[in-house]
């Protein structure tokens, strides 16, 4: 085994005790190689986001080992692993999470200063990534002022200026448009083969599987293989087409997470064929 | 963090405001009082201060002017001139009295003093005599002032009829004035008594006044003898003492009000930030780095409130004694020395509860679903 990496060997996290007791994942193992970009889907309440916790050391699992290249995660103790995180982990939100009260570039270079680097270095790093994430005329901004995919960017830019082995990223493309949300996944791919960093997105985004090395499904808290995946053309969410409920119409067949949404479908279903139809182009 | 703290601390102007304001408001209100007593404390010792004596002589276990008669035989003044060391002893008579003028009354301490005295003259003449002739007094200016009188005036002073020969100024407080008349006059107020009040002493030059009242002390029985700076001490003690409850309940009163208006601004611009510190949580971020953030912004408020409320202070120092000559404001180091550790105290507190906050902050929460 190489020991660069995301090393995860049967990890298990339950909730609770006895009667009460919710086991989120179970038995899960996984590697992720440097560069390697994994994306992990699965429906919700399937463990993803419980899974994605434990990899970024802000949950201890209840089974089962974590180890980032030859460090052993599940084994450290609490007080440590704050400083692991901001060394080696680079976390990107879906709501970009990014400090209202600071301009982009102070956002990025805090997460440097936090682990000692000094203030003028730390500025010099934050304006170098966020230039080579087209942001150079952005530095003095206020994040209200940005767009989704600029908010974003500064979210990966901030994620990245600690050099982390490891980028974990929650659902980055959920509050973007469909462009942005490609844009975003562009760069993240572009992260991991340029810079040799481990990606791991957590998504229910259908559209950015293209982008991945190797897409996960996570259901019941286990890994389950890919099956064929429809998106519910009414909420979006990706589907497994054997479990979805579906209409028909004019010779497609369309899939629907819940009887609301095929209702929806079907009272407009003309508008919802157009956007289907607009999209595709 | 520091560049974080006043970020977040500046970055919503109006919270900024309120919670600056409200604390500036409420320690003008602490300052204010207390820069308004220590202002009349500093009026309430004049005349012993100016009086030129180096010891004061009274009746046996009386220590103060205020709340306090001294009765002493007039042949205790020769006892006490004929101590070694004391250059001159003068006798004066002393009552707290109600100056009556054109409707209005006015407490004043009245000394009675023997013409010619080297020692217990009126100090501070604006306008007029320096000593008063035989039924004539010396007042304040502010009483003049505020009833309209002038020089030749009459008022009831001890229960006569006088006229006003002249004025002082910087003799009279929130709480009383100075008024000067001749020892005879005041005697014969008095019914023609031959008792005096107390004995002024100027020692011999080269000589120590706690010697000498020493001195004065073992030779002369029935009295109580005390240096200048002694029995003005203990006169601030007495009035301190006396105002102490009302200055403690209007202190306790703007420092609460204070501690309020930071702890409520601080708590809420923590709240409004929870998302953000579990990031910053999250990122790898230590409790205590957030502590101080919060503390540093709860610092930083009481700093620019503090600064809100010396300068307010100071601006009513130097406005209000235009409208009213008796209120002295008086903003004193140990006053500012005061209501600043209190005030960092009270920033230490407001930081507490969103410390609180803090550390029952879960990352986890950030990342939502499960």
């Amino acid at each position: 085994m190489n020991a660069n990496g995301l090393h995860v060997d049967h990890l298990t996290k339950r909730f609770g005790s006895g009667d009460t007791e919710v086991v989120a994942v179970r038995d899960v193992s996984l590697e992720v190689a440097p560069a390697e970009v994994v994306l992990i889907m699965g429906p919700s309440g399937s463990g993803k986001s419980t899974l994605l916790l434990m990899l970024g050391g802000l949950l201890k699992p209840t089974e089962g080992t974590i180890s980032l290249n030859s460090l052993v995660l599940s084994d450290l103790s609490e007080s440590r692993l704050p400083d692991v995180r901001l060394r080696n982990f680079g976390f990107i939100f879906q709501d970009f999470n990014l400090l209202s009260a600071l301009n982009v570039q102070d956002n990025v270079a805090i997460a440097a200063e936090l682990t000692g680097v000094g203030r003028k270095a730390a500025l010099e790093k934050a304006a170098t990534l966020l230039t080579e994430l087209g942001l150079s005329h952005r530095l003095h901004f206020a994040p209200e002022k940005l767009s989704g995919g600029e908010k974003q960017r500064v979210a990966i830019a901030r994620a990245l200026v600690n050099d982390p082995a490891l980028l974990l990223a929650d659902e980055p493309t959920a509050n973007l448009d469909s462009s942005h949300g490609h844009e975003t996944m562009r760069l993240l791919r572009e992260i991991a083969n340029e810079k040799g960093r481990s990606v791991v997105i957590v998504s229910h985004d259908e559209r950015i599987k293209g982008i991945a090395d190797r897409v996960l499904w996570l259901e019941d808290g286990q890994f389950k293989d890919m099956v064929a995946m429809a998106t519910d053309p009414v909420c979006g969410m990706a589907l497994e087409r054997e479990k979805a409920v579906t209409a028909d119409r004019d010779g497609a067949t369309f899939y629907f997470c819940s009887r609301g949404c095929r209702l929806e479908f079907l009272a407009g279903s003309e508008e919802f064929a157009r956007s289907e139809a607009k999209a595709k182009v | 963090m520091f560049r974080l703290a006043i970020k977040n601390l500046t970055q919503n102007k109006t919270r900024l405001i309120v919670s600056v304001g409200g604390l500036g408001l409420a320690l003008t209100l602490v300052l204010f009082f207390g820069a308004i007593f220590d202002g009349a404390m500093s009026r309430l010792t004049v005349y012993i201060d100016n009086a030129g004596a180096d010891v004061w002589v009274s009746q046996d276990g009386v220590r103060t002017m205020h709340m306090s008669a001294s009765f002493l035989p007039a042949s205790v003044t020769d006892e006490v001139e004929r101590v070694p060391g004391v250059k001159e002893a003068v006798p004066v008579l002393y009552a707290t009295d109600m100056i009556q003028a054109n409707g209005k009354e006015y407490i004043s301490y009245v000394f009675g003093v023997p013409d010619n005295a080297p020692l217990g003259r009126p100090g501070g003449i604006v306008e007029g005599a320096a000593m008063p002739g035989p039924g004539e007094v010396i007042i304040d200016h502010s009483i003049a002032a505020s009833a309209g009188l002038k020089v030749g005036d009459e008022v009831a002073v001890l229960g006569q009829q006088m006229k006003i020969a002249g004025f002082t100024s910087d003799t009279s407080s929130l709480v009383s004035s100075v008024s000067v008349v001749r020892f005879e006059d005041f005697a014969k107020a008095r019914g023609g008594n031959q008792a005096i009040s107390f004995v002024l002493v100027k020692v011999s030059p080269g000589e120590s006044p706690a010697v000498v009242a020493s001195r004065i002390s073992d030779s002369v029985s029935g009295v109580t003898v005390q240096t200048r700076q002694q029995f003005a001490s203990q006169e601030r003690k007495l009035v301190k003492d006396m105002s102490a409850d009302i200055i403690n309940i209007m202190n306790i009163a703007g420092f609460l009000t204070g501690l309020a208006v930071v702890a409520l601004t601080v708590y809420i611009a923590t709240i409004a930030r929870r998302k953000e510190y579990g990031v910053l949580k999250a990122m790898g971020v230590r409790n205590r780095l957030l502590y101080l953030v919060v503390l540093t912004q709860a610092l930083l408020s009481v700093a620019l409130g503090l600064a809100a409320g010396v300068a307010i202070t100071l601006l009513l120092s130097g406005l209000i004694p235009r409208f009213n000559e008796s209120m002295v404001l008086t903003l004193s180091f140990g006053s500012l020395l005061r209501v600043a550790v209190v005030s960092v105290f009270i920033a230490g507190l407001a930081a507490l509860l969103p410390a609180r906050q803090l550390a029952g902050l879960e990352p986890v929460a950030i990342i939502r679903r499960g």
